[in-house]
């Protein structure tokens, strides 16, 4: 009987700790906020306003056209690149490939690569380098828009980098952000896609980010 | 007799020290190179190639088929300095997307770096000697 009592105490940690997690974790609200005053029930109250993502509506490697309403149902990861980024990209191509086979087959999680590079990735160089990646366009977007639209895109609603630079591999500069936006089109995480142990963190945090939708529920 | 007995082991002793000096000499350049190559490779090639030579899917190869880099080894130089828009066959699977090319790298970097390649991820092809990149880059279509 000793023995019993004994070996449940770690079970029992374990317990304590999964439900403190469970009850606190929650990811934050990144980006600019601004309070603004409503009324309700005949009360002023201070609501606050995050940033999100602007709408946006850019095609996939199907021809599919894909906007911020087709995402309202899922969480997804962003990012930018080129298919023929000879620096940072294929390392963050390789992490999100990680990340895609984690949450394969979940319908709450989407993939979005905006190309940076318009003029060489059209539409079937798009098709080309996703099939050669092995994922489903059901899944993982790679979006084609207009240049100035996607650079204005990264640099005001995922506060990411990209500029053209000549000097660089490639033609073009960017940063390897990975960003995470929830169901509201806020970001909820940024990660150096270049980076194994910040990739893992996004994958947790893509969990703790699923399990608020599941507990709101 | 005696002094035949003496004598013979001298010359026995100092020709096995001569050749143990002499594999020394190729297998320290061989260390040399292969760890200046690995260098090289983390500069110019790692990001594609990936730290485990795996490359990515089906869209950059790995550099594990060695019958390819043997049969092709002439050929590795060139590939490397002018990049390449052809498509290429690694175990059994083609990879069409291109290679960009490496024109800033000095004939000594490809030796090492050829070296580091094809004596990782499973090769083991010896040492890619600078001359024999000298001579292949003279031979590049």
């Amino acid at each position: 009987m000793k023995y019993n009592i004994k070996s449940c105490i770690p079970i029992f940690f374990v317990f304590i700790i999964s439900a403190c997690n469970n009850e606190t974790k929650k990811l934050p609200i990144l980006g600019q906020r601004e309070p603004i005053e409503k009324i309700v029930n005949g009360k002023t109250v201070v609501d606050t306003i995050y940033q999100t993502i602007p709408n946006f509506s850019f095609m996939n490697q199907d021809s599919i056209i894909i906007n911020n309403d087709s995402l309202s149902k899922s969480i997804y990861v962003a990012d930018f690149f080129f298919t023929s980024c000879p620096s940072i990209c294929p390392i963050m191509s390789k992490n999100m490939l990680s990340i895609y086979n984690k949450f394969k087959g979940n319908e709450e999680v989407k993939f979005l690569s905006h190309t940076i590079d318009p003029k060489h990735d059209t539409i079937p160089v798009l098709k080309k380098y996703a099939t050669k990646l092995g994922v489903s366009s059901k899944q993982w977007h790679f979006l084609l828009g207009d240049k100035d639209t996607v650079y204005q895109l990264a640099k005001t609603g995922y506060m990411s980098f990209t500029a053209e630079d000549n000097k660089a591999p490639g033609g073009i500069t960017h940063s390897g952000y990975f960003l995470l936006i929830d169901k509201e089109k806020r970001i909820r995480g940024a990660y150096d896609g270049t980076d194994e142990t910040q990739v893992k963190q996004l994958m947790e945090d893509m969990d703790v980010l699923l399990n608020e939708y599941k507990t709101k529920n | 007799m005696r002094n035949y007995i003496v004598y013979s082991f001298f010359i026995l002793c100092s020709v096995a020290a001569f050749m143990s000096a002499c594999v020394n000499a190729e297998s320290v350049k061989y260390q040399r190179y292969y760890a200046d190559g690995s260098q090289v490779y983390k500069v110019h090639c790692q990001n594609c190639h990936m730290a485990d030579g795996k490359g990515l899917a089906q869209l950059i190869p790995p550099l594990n088929d060695s019958t390819f880099l043997r049969t092709n080894r002439a050929k590795l130089a060139c590939y490397i300095v002018y990049g390449l828009n052809d498509s290429i066959k690694i175990n059994g699977i083609d990879y069409q997307f291109a290679m960009p090319a490496e024109k800033h790298l000095a004939p000594i970097d490809l030796a090492k770096v050829l070296t580091y390649i094809t004596n990782s991820f499973g090769n083991k092809q010896g040492i890619f000697d600078v001359k024999e990149v000298d001579q292949n880059l003279n031979n590049c279509q």
